[in-house]
């Protein structure tokens, strides 16, 4: 990218690219339990071990994405023409109409998820990240801007690549989990469980790392695809068939560094919370998880990693017999899912209307400083009940809670910790 | 929405046939080679009853144990060949039966 001078456009250009690439750090350190939560739950790996391989594997995989991710957004709004390029429309005067709807769609998403990391809640990112999208796009374009049915020759739109695909793919995997475990049971019932566990364990690092590898292909291509289509509406980028290498660099770090950084209170949750895990249970829930990823990104089923990592969790929990699955957790969870889409449209379209209004420069420059201000308040919430590596993986019912109530995740309202 | 309905049903029909196969089938290989392994390790490796000693060591089953391991692994390969072969817009046919890489549609 050559900035020559400073123009407003190109600061504009700037936020969103930053935006972005902060968006695919928080879908990092968001997403590294789906691969290592029951990995460090059964300590197969040390926990600094585990998600310092989750983001050397997130690295590679976001590398390996080499096909064009660059009509991402087609599949929610209409933001974008059958070939990658802007709108005509939203592409004039240097396509200030475009990146304001993609910085607030971002912060959108963003916001929803720091707000469910300090709850401890695995939410999908790509949730969050198209409904902040959709939000802006109906503050901007109207509902008619967003695509919610696709024309019917094929699974599209809101409902064929976010809805369904989110009530049927936790289903999926947690059958699949389900019977994996039952299986596994059956067939070493009798065996010393000294010397199994130590066999699942290494069962279970293999398939954390599929997951973990699909992860980097799938969900660092989202943000690229998003950056380039900035770059492309802002006159800086014309090929719609390659996108910038230091785009691709950028985004496999940022996924990578937020992986590694490791969603501590997520990861407690998914591998502690829902179900108490043994390596038998963590080896059929991430098997299933890395078979149902492969299996629909080959058929072209969109799902989320978050909805099948937490459908084989709870698989695997319902299909060993004698172990108890935490509904009272699963039901918070559930209620994450269900809000994420609609609570991230309307923290996005709250957005594009402040930069609307405001206008030009300064306005996307108070979406970003909300964004900021956010941030920090949930991070300085976060430090008072800190949950890292040390304490991950202890008791969910027990007396080592660092604070007295009753559960460990803190139960305040996202709007609490603004204030 | 209808169109939708019907094209999801079909997609997770497929998802769940091909989960169930790997995601299911590979682990039971994968438990079925650890009880291998225990057969041919024959002693502790085997819940038994206390003051007698184990069930004999079987070197059969260890044999047996490591080539289920080796067919997992197979599988796994085959995984991260798909991801990274779609990585780079290809795809993996089995019209061959076994596994070629080829040019995506």
């Amino acid at each position: 990218m050559t900035i020559a001078f400073v123009t407003q456009a190109s600061v504009v250009l700037a936020l969103v690219v930053v935006t972005a690439l902060a968006f695919d750090f928080t879908n990092g350190f968001h997403d590294t339990a789906n691969a290592m939560a029951t990995t460090i739950a059964t300590k197969a790996l040390r926990p600094k071990t585990a998600v310092a391989l989750s983001g050397l594997l997130n690295l590679v995989g976001a590398f390996l994405s080499v096909q064009v991710a660059l009509t991402v957004t087609n599949a929610v709004v209409k933001i974008q023409n059958s070939n990658g390029t802007p709108k005509a429309a939203l592409a004039a005067d240097g396509g200030n109409a475009l990146l304001l709807i993609i910085l607030a769609g971002l912060v959108g998403g963003i916001i929803w998820n720091l707000a469910t990391w300090l709850l401890g809640l695995p939410s999908s990112s790509s949730h969050a990240l198209f409904g902040g999208l959709i939000g802006a796009t109906i503050a901007g374009l109207g509902w008619a801007g967003v695509n919610w049915n696709g024309d019917g020759s094929k699974l599209d739109g809101v409902v064929g690549k976010v809805l369904l695909p989110a009530v049927l793919s936790p289903v999926i995997a947690g059958v699949v989990a389900l019977v994996g475990t039952w299986i596994i049971h059956r067939i070493t019932a009798g065996l010393a469980a000294r010397y199994t566990d130590q066999g699942f364990k290494w069962g279970q690092i293999g398939s954390a790392s599929l997951v973990s590898l699909a992860h980097g292909t799938n969900d660092a291509q989202k943000t690229m695809g998003v950056i380039t289509l900035a770059l492309i509406a802002s006159g800086d980028w014309t090929d719609t068939k390659n996108i910038p290498f230091w785009v691709k660099v950028a985004c496999a770090l940022a996924i990578a560094l937020g992986t590694y950084l490791g969603g501590w209170r997520i990861i407690r949750t998914l591998g502690k919370g829902l179900v108490d895990i043994r390596p038998a249970q963590g080896m059929a829930a991430q098997s299933g998880a890395a078979a149902v990823i492969l299996a629909s990104s080959h058929l072209g089923f969109a799902l989320s990693t978050t909805h099948v990592a937490t459908g084989s969790v709870l698989g695997s929990g319902l299909g060993q017999p004698g172990a108890q699955v935490r509904w009272r957790v699963a039901g918070r969870m559930i209620t994450a899912w269900l809000i994420t889409l609609p609570a991230a449209a309307v923290v996005g379209a709250v957005m594009w209307a402040i930069g609307h209004l405001i206008g030009g420069l300064a306005g996307a420059g108070v979406v970003f400083a909300v964004l900021v201000a956010f941030a920090v308040a949930v991070w300085r919430r976060s430090r008072r009940t800190p949950v890292s590596h040390e304490n991950v993986n202890d008791d969910w019912d027990g007396p080592a809670d660092p604070t007295p109530e009753p559960e460990p995740a803190p139960r305040v309202p996202a709007a609490a910790a603004v204030s | 929405m209808t169109d939708n309905l019907g094209f999801a049903l079909d997609g997770a029909w497929k998802v769940l046939t091909a989960g169930l196969i790997l995601g299911a089938g590979l682990p039971l290989l994968f438990a079925l080679g650890i009880r291998s392994l225990a057969w041919g390790a024959g002693g502790e490796a085997e819940v038994h009853e206390s003051g007698v000693s184990g069930p004999k060591a079987q070197p059969i089953g260890t044999v047996l144990g490591w080539l289920l391991f080796a067919i997992v692994v197979a599988g796994i390969v085959l995984g991260i060949t798909f991801i990274v072969a779609s990585g780079f817009g290809k795809a993996l046919s089995f019209e061959h039966i076994y596994p070629t890489i080829i040019d995506k549609h």
